[in-house]
């Protein structure tokens, strides 16, 4: 009966029913869409770190981030690689040879920290050839590489030798050097002799982080750890999941399959990054609280608004001996089948527009004052659609509508029939 | 005139509606503020914490030494600028400081390290070193003692008390060497300071690098951040064309970077909180024309015309969009000071996060009056677009129809 | 400094004028290096507000091994340097402690000089890293020159571009050194001047290196004495020897 009358209640004045309806829809999709621009967000900034900086775990020997000795390789090189391999939550891995060491040119030199990396393998891990500003002149090493991160501008050649090297666009501009440019690296070995090698560009790359262009130059693996002294010898491995959630349970397992290395995830390598994701990852949470909260009271009013022009009609009812409890119950039934109604609408609504944004991206350049310049990489954001959110979302936006109609059902119990009907 | 008094009189005749729809607005007002003054209070906060742990709002250097950070570039130190720099508004505080590398020696270990010679009771308004220190103490006036960042110190494998002995190049092409002692041990944010810095008094530095009364850069705290760039030009301005005036986001481009996109970004959100805002605004106002089609209807029907009878509701409207938005700007006053004395603290991993930076884990929110008055104004002139809509359903009214049952 | 070694290198007896520019470099080099050479050598640093002089001795064996001491200024006296074939050591009489030289440092100018600690180290040779062309004659103080070009060669651990030098035909001294980067720019410039006779042999005693792009800049040395072929036992070269030197 109670059902029934409501449901009647609601087609009785569409436009009541409507707004409350759109009201809710509109809540909910800005909670979506709120979650979607930061998840995007979120993601954007983590692919950038994890994909192009440090990927999403790193191997070193516990004594080699202290001053880079050549002499702390990886032990257990060859194990290391045969569990990564056949291990299903790792995507590629890549190892490297590293040490810091000076690049000098006729006017002037810099500190830099020298990578020494496996073409094949470190493509897929680093995307390092995918911001070069120059691509690959090598057609076995060509590859097909997504753009988002990098801009393309020229062409130049790979690692081919002993004698190339790649470095950072920030450095070439300090130092004015262009592609071709001969520059001679001085290093330690593992006897702690200066070794110095000429070496020449090959390519110029740039990424999302400036000051890792200028301080990272890659040569090819092999060469490198000769000129070390520690022929055949790794640094560094650098490890690319599957997924992102498994970071912390794969960091762990290889924590104590290796005790002897030191295991670190992106967290530990770019404390500056998990800083920024964790103030705007806590910031939107609060902003979809005050999102349901200005969706509440967006419905106390619809709804007090309807209980208030229906008071002739409620304390009609009211005087025809419908108890209390069945008219509180009437309007909060009322509320929960238009909430129900704008679920889906704006399910649909949000699904529709993230999708199409995460397709084709959001620009956020002409927003507003000082923002359209200088962001060559980050102006575009790609939302994705936070299903796994979803539910809970539903879940709040009915717990805040209902919670909601209480206080206009409460209102409509108290109206006096005698002095309603007066009118 | 007689129109606004009528007006004043119909939101009285009916105030349960003008409450409602009043409370509508100033709600919307109350929570696009304080989205607001979050959003850049959280932003300000880590903007605050960042300059506070090494550079400082703005440095002053002598002209050219960006370009070259040698000590070559060292500029006397002046009383009379620090003492001038400091009577500007909105400055907290300013101080000295040398800066240098130089090779930090320890037993059978040698690392590149810099040196910063600081002026220690006034260096404590800006960075806050003195609370850095994890063991020993922080520097005296006159000591010959050195603090060192944790894990340059783990390199070193030197400790409190321990001989650190310093040999570099100095001013004008002379050699600097001298034996300190670890007084303290810093656990310093950045991982760069942590693994490079050595902080000592500014007297001793000069004598050590033969560098006498010389600074490399005055560090100046502000208050807030907002006036930024119109104060680093007044500073520019006292101290003349022959020093360089350089902002925080000039010294350390990918942060401003990195926190313009940010806020950028959550503007988009405010966006979306303006939006669902209108929603709660327009919805009252149409239940409000539904339940008054009859009542205009008759008026209209009795002869009022209907350009007077559109301004009547006009002005209804914008009397109480008006209220609205002064009330939530009042209410919002005690909520955003509230939040900025008593902030949201973070828990779990991402205070971990800030305290691995040695901030504190905290969300405050902004008290700039500016975010009360813009975005009170904003939602005002919602309201106003949106109070077209009863003009709108005036217009089309039909006397007839809207008096039949 | 390693530039000063450098220029010494090239001074050269009279040859016969039928030579190719490889030979009268090697010829050069072989009689420059000798045995050995000591020296006492004023470097004036000369900056567009500032002059810092000081007096240095220096010891040299072939490319490997030299040590310079350094003898005034009065703060700075007593401070020596040690190259041992790709290594510096650095000796502070103020607080008794031998350093070696990390790379970080190496780029860092020596002693406010126009030379970096890296020139102290470097291991080109003028004879085997270089293929050598002759490209002209040119006259420098009354005295004919041949120009020669200098072109690293591809695997030396060499920055330049390309060098340009000019030698007496007569007294095979270096008058004039030019140094290109590989754009064919100029980086810098080193003159040799007051051509005399010391310990037997025609040299010039005074370089100039000058920067290209730094105006009013440049760094002076003058030899006060120069001794050649005196012989220096290997073990003087090493750091136990730094602190008793003078």
């Amino acid at each position: 009966m109670i059902l029934q009358l409501a449901w009647r209640n609601i087609w009785r004045n569409p436009v009541r029913s409507l707004v409350i309806i759109i009201s809710v829809a509109a809540g909910l999709f800005a909670a979506l869409a709120v979650l979607a621009l930061y998840d995007g967000m979120m993601i954007s900034r983590l692919r950038t770190v994890i994909d192009t900086e440090t990927g999403h775990l790193q191997v070193h020997d516990p004594g080699f981030k202290d001053d880079m000795e050549p002499r702390y390789v990886i032990k257990n090189q060859a194990r290391w690689a045969i569990l990564l391999d056949k291990d299903p939550a790792i995507k590629c891995w890549s190892s490297r040879v590293v040490s810091s060491g000076m690049l000098a040119t006729p006017s002037g030199s810099a500190g830099v920290q020298v990578n020494g990396i496996n073409s094949g393998k470190e493509m897929p891990v680093s995307g390092i050839y995918g911001k070069l500003l120059r691509g690959l002149g090598n057609s076995s090493e060509q590859v097909a590489v997504s753009s988002k991160q990098s801009r393309s501008v020229d062409t130049g050649l790979g690692l081919t030798d002993g004698r190339s090297i790649l470095i950072g666009r920030k450095l070439a501009t300090k130092l004015k050097l262009s592609l071709g440019n001969k520059v001679v690296l001085t290093m330690t070995d593992k006897d702690a002799n200066m070794v110095s090698s000429a070496m020449r560009i090959r390519g110029i790359y740039e990424s999302a982080n400036t000051p890792l262009d200028e301080l990272n130059v890659y040569v090819s693996e092999k060469e490198l750890a000769e000129t070390l002294g520690v022929p055949g010898s790794i640094h560094e491995l650098a490890i690319i999941l599957k997924s992102d959630d498994s970071v912390s349970a794969v960091q762990h397992r290889y924590s104590s399959l290796f005790p002897g290395d030191r295991v670190e995830s992106w967290k530990e390598l770019s404390p500056e990054t998990n800083l920024m994701i964790d103030t705007v990852d806590l910031y939107s949470y609060i902003i979809v609280i005050i999102i349901l909260i200005a969706l509440s009271f967006g419905i106390v009013n619809t709804m007090l608004m309807s209980v208030l022009e229906r008071r002739k009609e409620i304390g009609m009812m009211a005087a025809l001996g419908i108890g209390k409890k069945r008219l509180l119950l009437m309007v909060l039934t009322e509320t929960i089948f238009l909430s129900l109604v704008g679920v889906p609408i704006a399910l649909g609504i949000g699904w529709l527009a993230v999708s199409y944004y995460h397709k084709n991206g959001l620009d956020l350049s002409g927003m507003g004052e000082e923002l359209m310049k200088s962001f060559g990489y980050e102006s575009l954001i790609y939302p994705t659609y936070p299903s796994d959110k979803i539910p809970a979302i539903i879940l709040l936006v009915l717990i805040s509508a209902i919670l909601a109609s209480i206080f206009p059902s409460l209102k409509s119990v108290n109206i006096k029939p005698a002095e309603a009907l007066q009118k | 005139m007689w129109l606004i008094k009528l007006a004043w009189k119909n939101l009285w005749r009916n105030r349960s509606r003008t409450y409602i729809t009043t409370s509508a607005v100033a709600f919307a007002t109350v929570v696009s503020i304080l989205a607001k003054s979050l959003q850049e209070g959280i932003f300000d906060n880590l903007v605050n914490n960042i300059v506070s742990s090494y550079t400082g709002h703005i440095q002053v250097h002598l002209k050219g030494y960006n370009d070259e950070q040698v000590l070559d570039n060292s500029m006397k130190r002046s009383d009379f600028l620090e003492q001038k720099f400091s009577t500007i508004p909105g400055v907290v505080a300013v101080t000295a400081r040398l800066e240098a590398f130089s090779l930090v020696s320890s037993g059978e270990k040698t690392k590149g390290c810099m040196v910063i010679g600081i002026v220690p009771e006034k260096e404590r308004a800006i960075t806050l070193f003195d609370q850095k220190i994890e063991t020993g103490k922080y520097l005296g006036n006159g000591s010959n003692e050195v603090l060192v960042g944790k894990e340059l110190s783990e390199r070193m494998a030197s400790g409190v008390a321990d001989t650190v002995i310093l040999i570099g190049q100095g001013y004008h092409g002379s050699t600097a060497a001298g034996k300190y002692r670890v007084s303290g041990i810093m656990k310093l944010g950045s991982p760069q300071l942590n693994s490079r810095l050595l902080v000592m008094t500014l007297p001793r530095s000069q004598e050590l690098f033969g560098a006498d009364s010389m600074i490399t850069s005055y560090i100046i705290s502000l208050k807030e951040g907002r006036d930024l760039n119109e104060t680093a030009s007044e500073i520019h301005h006292l101290a003349g064309a022959a020093y360089e005036v350089l902002t925080w986001e000039e010294i350390m481009p990918e942060i401003k970077q990195h926190i313009e996109s940010d806020s950028r970004n959550m503007n988009v959100i405010q966006w979306i909180l303006y939006i669902l805002v209108s929603f709660g605004i327009f919805s009252t106002l149409l239940i409000m024309m539904v339940e008054r089609r009859f009542e205009s209807g008759m008026l209209v029907a009795i002869g009022m015309s209907k350009p007077r009878l559109q301004l009547l509701v006009l002005l209804e409207s914008m009397i109480t969009v008006m209220m609205g938005s002064l009330a939530g700007m009042m209410i919002s006053i005690p909520v955003v000071a509230y939040l900025s004395r008593h902030p949201i603290r973070l828990t779990g991993e991402s205070a971990e996060a800030y305290q691995r930076f040695g901030f504190e884990p905290i969300f405050p929110t902004s008290t700039d009056p500016r975010i009360f008055l813009v975005q009170g104004s904003i939602v005002f002139i919602i309201g106003i677009v949106l109070s077209l809509y009863p003009v709108y359903v005036v217009a089309k009214l039909n006397p007839v129809n809207a008096m039949k049952k | 400094m390693k530039t000063a070694f450098f220029i010494l290198v090239l001074m050269v007896s009279k040859l016969g004028s039928s030579q190719t520019a490889r030979e009268v470099m090697v010829k050069m080099d072989e009689k420059m290096r000798g045995n050995t050479s000591e020296a006492t050598i004023l470097i004036r640093t000369v900056r567009p507000s500032w002059n810092r002089e000081m007096r240095v001795k220096t010891w040299a064996k072939g490319l490997d091994y030299s040590m310079i001491y350094v003898a005034s200024p009065q703060k700075d006296k007593g401070i020596v340097y040690l190259k041992r074939k790709n290594e510096v050591w650095n000796w502070m009489p103020s607080i008794e402690k031998i350093i070696k030289l990390p790379p970080s440092m190496m780029s860092q100018s020596w002693m406010g000089t126009d030379f970096s600690n890296d020139d102290l180290v470097k291991e080109s040779s003028i004879v085997n890293d270089y293929t050598h062309v002759f490209s002209g004659d040119t006259v420098i103080d009354n005295r004919k020159c041949w120009l020669i070009n200098l072109t690293p060669k591809p695997e030396a651990a060499v920055v330049w571009g390309k060098l340009v030098v000019a030698v007496d035909k007569t007294d095979f001294v270096e008058l004039h050194v030019r140094f290109y980067d590989e754009d064919g720019e100029l980086v810098s410039t080193m003159n040799g001047y007051d051509v005399k006779m010391m310990d037997g042999r025609i040299i010039p005693t005074k370089f100039y290196m000058v920067p290209a792009d730094k105006k009013n800049q440049r760094t002076e040395m003058i030899y006060e004495k120069i001794t050649f072929n005196k012989p220096i036992a290997d073990g003087f070269f090493t750091t136990e020897q730094m602190k008793s030197v003078n």
